[in-house]
């Protein structure tokens, strides 16, 4: 499964400004598979992540939302962008505040196809 | 959450981490089974239950682990319907003791094991400053100790809350 997810994660990494992807279990927290650069805590980022996404997705559900598809948390060094499709499965990426957005958002929806 | 320790440095860690990583409960205890601090148990036989068969598991994991991988396991990890577990050993300068860990679906392994890593940090550093221990973790009087340990843990006062009566003499 993981060589599977590898070039999904690497495309995404290769964005510019993405400093880190994974897929995630967003019932666990723990990391499936991961494309960093240097310098990223995968473990940390994926815990945090899947915790928000998690609390996103219960959040929209008790609101009568409807499901959440995308989840994006900007900081002061940078943004946190998440997608999900129904599964355990999440994707996150890491980048930097100046990254595009929107590319990256069509590059998950992407990568979620794939690894659905 | 309620947390008792039977040494004043390790509680301030263990309140962090309960809260931060939203564990139901959590015990602190040498790896002989001798508790060191409790967070969120109510009655004092479910920590001593709860110490010896933590104890225990640690023990079969660590030799487990040295007979597959030639060394004891990090952590071990066990998921319920509705409730997990994780027990994990650490080190301080005042010897190694194991976290025991219940948590449920408000928080997730993840967020367990990285709240962890933050314990581990903050007890190695609050052990150096803390004054010696009166007795050694494995005295011969082992039992004494564990009553001392529970007793401090549970005082009369609580077993009254937990019953809702009165102590002797009223407050």
């Amino acid at each position: 499964m993981s060589a599977s997810l590898r070039p999904v994660l690497e495309t995404l990494t290769r964005q510019r400004g993405v400093r880190a992807s994974l897929i995630v279990s967003e019932k666990d927290g723990l990391v499936i598979d991961s494309s960093l650069r240097f310098g990223q805590d995968g473990e940390r980022v994926a815990a945090l992540a899947a915790s928000v996404y998690r609390k996103a997705r219960l959040s929209a559900k008790a609101a009568q939302l409807g499901a959440v598809t995308f989840l994006q948390l900007d900081a002061e060094r940078g943004r946190i962008c998440v997608a999900g499709a129904g599964t355990d499965l999440v994707i996150v990426t890491v980048a930097d505040p100046a990254a595009n957005v929107g590319l990256i958002r069509m590059e998950l929806f992407k990568a979620l196809e794939l690894i659905a | 959450m309620k947390i008792a320790a039977v040494e004043p440095w390790v509680e301030a860690p263990l309140r962090r981490f309960v809260d931060d990583a939203r564990a139901r409960l959590a015990l602190l205890l040498h790896p002989t089974g001798q508790v060191l601090a409790q967070a969120g148990f109510t009655r004092e036989v479910d920590v001593m239950t709860a110490c010896a068969l933590a104890s225990a598991v640690h023990a079969t994991a660590g030799e487990l682990g040295r007979q597959v991988d030639g060394r004891a396991f990090g952590g071990l990890h066990f998921g319920g319907q509705e409730k997990q577990m994780y027990l994990a050993p650490l080190e301080t300068s005042r010897g190694s003791y194991i976290c025991f860990t219940v948590f449920g679906e408000d928080t997730s392994l993840g967020l367990i094991r990285i709240y962890f890593e933050e314990l581990v940090r903050e007890l190695a550093a609050a052990s150096l400053e803390a004054p010696p221990a009166p007795t050694a973790a494995l005295a011969g009087g082992f039992e004494a100790e564990l009553n001392r340990n529970l007793a401090a843990l549970f005082r009369p006062r609580d077993r009254w809350e937990g019953r809702g009566g009165q102590p002797p003499g009223g407050r």
